[in-house]
């Protein structure tokens, strides 16, 4: 699949709150390449709808946010994971494997038989 | 959870008003240049790595936006931008937002107030299973119109109905003393097994009596009232099977009432207790007809009250061989639900309420839709504007419908005070007949049904104007018109003016009646009329000797009292006609040596027992013969007195005076025993049979110093130059030295006839204020149309006086359009109230439900106001200079 794919409504914050947890604090733009290089390079984030989606996981507790300055010496606003996101984290990425689990098995050529 | 933090957070950015844009661009900033060097590192120049980076953002001012809808709530924002455009709006307005608010709050307010007084009469539900299912049975005669029954007619009618599931009676309400520790006088009804059951009430605590507990002799036992178990034992629930004494005999507690308990006839009642009637008796006892009580039925389903009185009639004729013949004639079976029995005559005047109430609703909406709709047609140009600035037709509706929503909001909270103050009022001035009334609460239901009405009245005509595709013509029109909105505004403007005449020409209807009621000859002086009741108990005065001591002691008393010119005792006072009183038949008054009146003719007889200073104190002139003397009252005759309607009654053509009279008794067959009487005197009519009663015929016998003319039955009347708070306190101490533990209820004859004028006087107040609102409503409808036109009109006004027109054309031109509102209204209006002055007809006293003069002036009051609020207007277009009227715009 060389062609790049559009980011699925409701899976960037996953993908943010699971790239948070693995790097730890990070800033908007550097989150965003970071997600991009995980799907090896097959996903094209709208970096535009990344703030917002941010801004929602903030609102809603799973992060914070806090001024720092990044690797070259420039003003950044850096995410770091709550608690509750720690928590949010393992509980979402369980329902997503679960989910293609299933869906695998509605896919496979052996359900058809 | 998440969600409701995530809410409240935007929601305190909304709140906190302050910006925070400038945090999010400087991340936006930092994120580009990020992008931009490593744009630069991969090679790109910084112009096209700039441009690549904005590009994969997709816009800076689309991120931007989509970051600040979600900080904050968008929709809210919008409404909060929306209530303080509509705010500054009203400010620029305040005639149209106060007249809006005043006509909301009026129309909310009353129509609240009301129907929580008339709900509880009309559709309160009853505290019984199936309320509907239940009916009074009973007979019913001229002398009793509510309906009784006895024990000889109601078990045959148990055990041989058909159209009833069940029956049951009540032996009503009389005071029993709990003679205990801390002894209290209680209310004790006594009920029948089956009347717990009839009525689906089932105890809150212990149970039913059961069928060998009513029994004559059987078991003494007992439910208490809620209310009972509350004061007496503090809700113990140990007090089942307790033992209480009750007018010295042990009874034993079965169960407690459920806490909305009520007999059916409303009586209070702190002990039920079971009737334990002797049904092998009922044809013995009292004359042969049984124990008097009130009998009441459950419905078989699907049965109605006509059918069960078809069913029950047959039943009845077998019955009334138990009536003795001379008046079997004037009985008959009555059948009614028990809300009709319970509610007697309040229910036309609820039902006339709630028409008033509901017309003044409509004319507030009628107001509030005129009123919006020529805003609507003033803002065309406002919405024109605005719409070819980009402003999107919802957003428009919305604008539209926020203002609407802001009005009515301010209009129903205004509304809310109101009706609670006009309930309190209300509440205040009623007359004690009405029931329940004094229990009437603000119904929540109601408020909401009214506010809504209001907001979708307001809704739809304010959303007319932002629904029309805006004319581009409107952008630059000179001067506006509208005809479809001008049209409604008339039509709304004719209704009003219908509506209030109906309102008024009722509430004058009424008006008269009550100026009638109130105006009439009593027959007797009430002014400086003292009457003292002394409600002496039964347990300490067991002799008619024993009442007649106290009260001639009384009168003896009384009579040494400074002021007082005059002490008469009587059994009963007129002119109230339901109170207790002595009453006969004009065919039961037989004259010596003439032949009897045809039984079941003549109607009824209103008699009283008084002393000779009776005529005295409330100066009822004596207008043949002579009165009673105080020396008769120490012999054994028997004088009587008859009033000048019953001596032309009875006498067509003799001298009545020196007649001799004698009174039939039914003991229980026919028997002419009693005293012969022998005329000695003819007084003038007094009112007897309630203030808006046909007069009875009237006879006053003498009350003697024997024992033999003395009961229970006794009042007090003096006549005195003093003011009552003078006299009172010595009234009190004199009763007092004769019986301490009497109390004297003292009340000036004039209260009493007043408490009768009070539900008339209750009606009048409530259906005039209707009246008035209505026409100040609609007043302020024409005023707000005819003004609105002249302003709309004011160029071509002046175009007219530029080309010639005089001052007076002009008024015409104005005046008239509001003319012809007034008469088309004002005719719609008097037929419609001729047809509903048919429905106050048993309201109203003296006065015919199509009164002229009624008519005439609610017609001319109404022209005239009506012109006036047209006249002001069309004055000041008059006035309208024509040079600055064609510089307008």
């Amino acid at each position: 699949m060389a062609e790049k794919t559009d980011v699925w409504q409701g899976t960037l914050a996953l993908m943010a709150l699971k790239t948070l947890q693995a790097m730890g604090p990070q800033h908007g733009y550097g989150l965003a390449r970071r997600i991009e290089q995980t799907s090896g390079d097959r996903l094209q984030l709208n970096y535009g709808t990344l703030y917002p989606a941010l801004l929602k996981l903030e609102q809603e507790g799973f992060i914070r946010s806090r001024w720092g300055v990044s690797e070259n010496n420039r003003k950044a606003k850096f995410y770091e994971l709550s608690k509750a996101g720690q928590r949010r984290v393992l509980k979402a990425a369980a329902e997503w494997e679960q989910t293609t689990e299933i869906l695998a098995r509605f896919l496979s050529p052996a359900h058809e038989g | 959870m998440r969600k409701l933090k995530a809410l409240w957070m935007r929601l305190r950015v909304l709140l906190a008003g302050r910006s925070e844009d400038g945090e999010f661009d400087a991340e936006l900033e930092s994120h580009v240049a990020m992008h931009v060097e490593d744009g630069v590192r991969a090679g790109m120049s910084a112009e096209e790595a700039r441009r690549q980076a904005l590009l994969r953002l997709g816009g800076a001012e689309q991120t931007r936006q989509a970051y600040r809808e979600r900080r904050t709530l968008p929709w809210l924002e919008n409404l909060v931008r929306d209530v303080r455009y509509a705010l500054r709006g009203f400010r620029r307005n305040p005639v149209f937002t106060i007249t809006a608010i005043a006509t909301l709050a009026l129309g909310i307010g009353a129509s609240t107030a009301v129907f929580s007084v008339v709900d509880r009469i009309l559709f309160r539900g009853l505290p019984y299973a199936h309320d509907d299912r239940l009916v009074s049975v009973g007979l019913v005669q001229s002398l009793e119109k509510q309906e009784f029954t006895l024990g000889g007619f109601f078990y045959e009618w148990r055990d041989n109905q058909k159209p009833f599931s069940s029956m049951t009676f009540e032996r009503g309400v009389n005071a029993c003393d709990l003679t205990e520790a801390n002894p209290v006088q209680l209310q004790c009804a006594r009920v029948a097994q089956t009347f717990l059951p009839t009525f689906g009430i089932s105890p809150e605590l212990g149970r039913n009596f059961l069928p060998e507990e009513d029994l004559p002799n059987g078991p003494k036992v007992a439910l208490i009232s809620d209310g009972l178990w509350l004061s007496r034992y503090n809700r113990d629930p140990r007090v089942l099977n307790r033992t209480i004494d009750l007018d010295d005999h042990p009874v034993r507690i079965l169960g407690v009432l459920p806490k909305d308990f009520e007999m059916p006839r409303l009586q209070p009642a702190d002990i039920v207790l079971p009737a334990a009637v002797d049904v092998a008796m009922q044809h013995t006892v009292n004359s042969g007809i049984g124990y008097p009580m009130w009998a009441f039925a459950r419905l078989k389903p699907g049965v109605s009250v006509a059918e069960a009185r078809a069913e029950m009639e047959p039943l009845y004729l077998h019955t009334q061989q138990w009536i003795p013949a001379q008046f079997r004639e004037e009985f008959r079976l009555q059948i009614r639900s028990i809300r009709d029995r319970q509610m007697q005559d309040a229910y036309t005047a609820a039902w006339v309420l709630l028409g008033a109430v509901f017309a003044v609703l409509l004319i507030s909406c009628a107001n509030v839709a005129s009123l919006f709709s020529a805003r609507g047609a003033a803002r065309q140009r406002e919405l024109a504007v605005r719409s070819a600035l980009g402003a999107s037709r919802g957003r428009l509706i919305r604008q539209t419908l926020t203002e609407a929503l802001v009005l009515s909001l301010a209009g129903a909270a205004a509304g809310c005070v109101l009706a609670e103050l006009l309930l309190r009022v209300f509440i205040a001035i009623a007359p004690t007949g009405v029931p329940f009334l004094a229990a009437a609460r603000l119904d929540l239901r109601i408020v909401l049904f009214t506010v809504l009405v209001s907001i979708v009245c307001a809704g739809l005509c304010g959303i007319t104007p932002a629904l029309e595709r805006p004319r581009a013509t409107a952008l630059v029109a000179r001067s506006m018109k509208s005809g479809t909105h001008a049209r409604l505004r008339r039509v709304l403007v004719a209704a009003q003016i219908a509506i209030s005449v109906v309102l008024l020409s009722g509430g004058s209807l009424l008006v008269k009646s009550f100026w009638n009621l109130e105006q009439q000859n009593l027959g007797m002086k009430t002014r400086g009329v003292i009457a003292v009741h002394v409600p002496l108990s039964g347990a300490r005065y067991t002799t008619t000797q024993a009442y007649m001591d106290f009260y001639l002691r009384a009168e003896a008393a009384l009579r040494r009292l400074p002021g007082v010119i005059a002490v008469g005792i009587s059994d009963s006072l007129p002119p109230d006609a339901n109170g207790w009183h002595g009453g006969t038949r004009l065919a039961d008054m037989f004259v010596a040596g003439k032949p009897s009146t045809p039984a079941g003719t003549g109607g009824t007889v209103v008699t009283r027992n008084v002393t000779p200073g009776y005529f005295q104190v409330l100066q009822i002139p004596i207008v043949a013969g002579q009165g009673f003397t105080e020396e008769e009252r120490r012999l054994s005759d028997h004088p009587m007195i008859l009033s000048r309607t019953l001596a032309a009654r009875l006498f067509p053509e003799e001298n009545p005076v020196g007649q001799h009279i004698q009174q039939a008794t039914y003991n229980p067959y026919f028997t002419l025993s009693g005293p012969v009487y022998t005329v000695v005197g003819v007084a003038a009519d007094v009112k007897n049979a309630g203030l808006a009663g046909q007069d009875d015929p009237e006879y006053y016998t003498l009350r003697r110093d024997n024992a033999d003319d003395w009961s229970a039955h006794a009042v007090i009347v003096l006549e005195t130059t003093l003011p009552v708070s003078v006299v009172a306190p010595w009234i009190r101490t004199q009763i007092a030295q004769i019986d301490s533990t009497a109390p004297a209820e003292i009340e000036t004859l004039t209260q009493t006839v007043n408490r009768l004028a009070d539900r008339p006087r209750f009606e009048t107040a409530l259906l005039g204020f209707f009246a008035l609102c209505g026409l100040l409503m609609a007043v302020i409808g024409l005023y707000g149309v005819i003004a609105f036109m002249a302003a709309q009109r004011t160029q071509e006004i002046g175009v007219r006086m530029a080309l010639g027109a005089t001052r007076m054309d002009i008024l015409r031109l104005i005046a008239g359009e509001g003319v012809r509102l007034i008469v088309l209204g004002g005719v719609v209006g008097l037929g419609a109230a001729l047809a509903a002055a048919q429905l106050l007809k048993s309201l109203l006293f003296h006065v015919g439900t199509h009164d002229p003069v009624s008519f005439i002036a609610v017609t001319l009051l109404l022209a005239l106001v009506a012109l006036a609020a047209t006249l002001i207007p069309a004055r000041a277009a008059m006035n309208t200079d024509p040079m600055n009227a064609l510089r307008v715009e």
